[in-house]
């Protein structure tokens, strides 16, 4: 008899616990909606969020985030162009070429790329990368590229990882299949193993998008932050996080409410990446 | 699968090599009136110090009803005082604008229309570029707030004010507590933080029964918190704004100078407020556009 209560209060807790979560991202998404979505029906859903002029201090203000968006989207997308073929190649090194000693050694230095706070990234951004651009490419340093380079980095350990264990996922069978066939270990790495891993590897790639997209206090010190559609890899850009944390300590109205708004399309966008990090699982299940 | 793992091998080959080609051009170690592109440093919209400069600067231009702050928007956006510093010390080619008492080793202050930025030329009027810096609190203070209070506004208090900013009154008389006995918070902006934990530290030497827990943040959060109470008095480096100034009661506790920094590698010395106009709306964009 005891037992069984104890069984049943337990289960109870347990499942407090589980609701704990999900009522914060249902609060979140309260809050959120709550006060975005009036303030974007004030400003004109159209006039914000393809409106290219930020100038929430002037009167009349203009709260145009295209910019913001189109620098997300810029900075996410240069970070994959540097942060998954170094990620992925890492991720086939340690899972079927890395010598048996040198493992325990490369595991953890991923591992702890994982661990270091992004400020800390920051700071390296700022102190190293910030003036190795500056003297390379000209202009003030701080640009769409140093932002991705960093971003790049930052990202690695998401596709080290899923990579990884996704390539160690796929049955042995498949390479000695390919080395019976009379390719070598390379080709069968490459071609045998890596496609039976494509979807374990292509989810490690959107975590790793979700991350990019979502960092903030690492991309405000290399980024530059101008509110404007940089016109090329050297110029500033102004990302949707970057835009909300800057300039929410200042903010009253209509301004705060507008950043608040900036947080909605963000969570959007994130809402779609883990839609399709769900839809690429059930994919690799199924096939 | 092989050629196409060849043709990105290329690709990064290329993009390495244009990488590399580019420079050259850069403007490197020779800063100031040599031909180097600017790199025109501000804060964010609503930092208070942004919202002072542009508007003595004539960046910010108001006709009617309408406001526009005409800053460029190629201007490299840093939210903090401290950021603006690294990055101006960071760069040869920067200009930025700090708090004069925030003014440290690692840039260079320009002398603007000829006149130095220090805590005298603002006190006698010839250095234009100055703010009020405020406090706040929520109704009639009590206990060890309006001690506090009494004691910023003292002899003492502006003495320490004096020390990098200018104080508002030159004939206060000299301090005695009434020895209030409890715990304060104080909070806001982070360009008054720096003069608060001073005044702070020498008001609880003086009343050693007193504790005051300073927070630093912003204007906007200072007043915020200080509306809900979270604050005992809120520090905003702006004028208050209406809705502010509904529910709170400002003091003015010290003028500030806005100081215009270079890196101490750039030749400027001496800058027109039209010419910092022309810079930060972006009609000059080069430092050799200067000398003409």
């Amino acid at each position: 008899m005891k037992s069984k209560l104890m069984e049943r209060g337990m289960e109870f807790v347990f499942a407090v616990c589980a609701c704990c979560s999900i009522a914060a991202v249902a609060l979140i998404c309260v809050f959120l909606f709550a006060n975005g979505v009036p303030a974007m029906a004030e400003i004109g859903v159209f006039d914000f969020l393809i409106g290219t002029k930020w100038a929430p201090g002037n009167q009349p203000a203009a709260f145009g985030i295209l910019p913001m968006i189109v620098g997300s989207i810029y900075v996410t997308a240069g970070a994959i162009v540097v942060g998954v073929p170094i990620g992925l190649l890492t991720a086939v090194f340690m899972a079927r070429f890395c010598p048996k000693k040198l493992y325990p050694v490369l595991h953890p230095m991923v591992e702890l790329l994982a661990g270091i706070p992004s400020i800390v990234y920051g700071f390296f951004g700022m102190a190293f990368l910030v003036p190795l651009i500056r003297n390379l490419y000209g202009g003030s340093g701080q640009s769409v590229l140093t932002a991705s380079i960093l971003l790049g980095i930052m990202i690695l350990p998401t596709i080290i990882g899923g990579s990884e264990a996704a390539i160690r996922a796929v049955p042995e069978s498949y390479y000695e299949g390919s080395l019976a066939l009379g390719a070598t270990h390379e080709r069968s790495v490459f071609f045998a193993m890596l496609p039976a891993a494509k979807s374990g590897i292509l989810t490690s790639v959107v975590l790793g998008i979700g991350r990019a997209i979502g960092e903030t206090m690492a991309v405000i010190m290399v980024a530059g932050n101008a509110p404007v559609i940089p016109g090329g890899v050297g110029d500033k850009v102004r990302t949707m996080t970057a835009n909300i944390v800057m300039e929410m300590g200042y903010a009253t109205g209509l301004h705060r409410e507008a950043l608040i708004a900036t947080g909605v399309v963000l969570f959007v966008f994130i809402l779609l990446i883990n839609l399709s990090v769900t839809l690429l699982r059930n994919r690799g299940e199924n096939a | 699968m092989k050629t196409k793992f060849i043709k990105a091998c290329a690709l990064a080959a290329v993009a390495a090599m244009a990488l590399t080609a580019c420079g050259g051009n850069s403007s490197g170690e020779n800063g100031g009136s040599a031909s180097a592109p600017i790199t025109v440093v501000s804060r964010e919209d609503g930092s208070g110090t942004r919202g002072a400069f542009t508007e003595l600067m004539g960046i910010l231009v108001e006709e009617g009803d309408t406001k526009t702050d005409n800053t460029t928007v190629n201007a490299t956006i840093a939210n903090k005082t401290e950021v603006v510093i690294q990055n101006v010390a960071g760069d040869p080619n920067a200009i930025g604008y700090i708090s004069l008492g925030s003014l440290k080793d690692g840039v260079k202050a320009v002398k603007v229309d000829g006149v130095e930025a220090n805590a005298e030329n603002v006190l006698s009027g010839d250095y234009k570029v100055a703010r009020p810096f405020n406090i706040a609190t929520k109704g009639e203070p009590t206990g060890v707030a309006a001690d506090f209070i009494n004691f910023i506004l003292s002899a003492d208090g502006q003495e320490i004010v004096s020390d990098g900013y200018i104080p508002v009154n030159s004939e206060a008389e000299a301090f005695t507590s009434d020895g209030s006995e409890g715990k304060i918070v104080v909070g806001g902006s982070s360009s008054v933080s720096p003069i608060m934990e001073k005044l702070a530290e020498a008001y609880q030497a003086v009343n050693t029964k007193a504790t005051i827990e300073l927070q630093e943040s912003d204007s906007t959060t200072g007043m915020t918190s200080c509306m809900e109470g979270t604050y005992d008095i809120g520090m905003a480096s702006r004028e208050l704004k209406d809705d502010e100034l509904a529910q709170l009661t400002p003091i003015v506790i010290a003028n500030d100078g806005i100081a215009v920094i270079v890196n101490p590698e750039n030749a400027v010395e001496d800058l027109t407020s039209e010419q910092i106009r022309q810079i930060y709306t972006g009609e000059i964009a080069d430092w050799s556009e200067l000398s003409k």
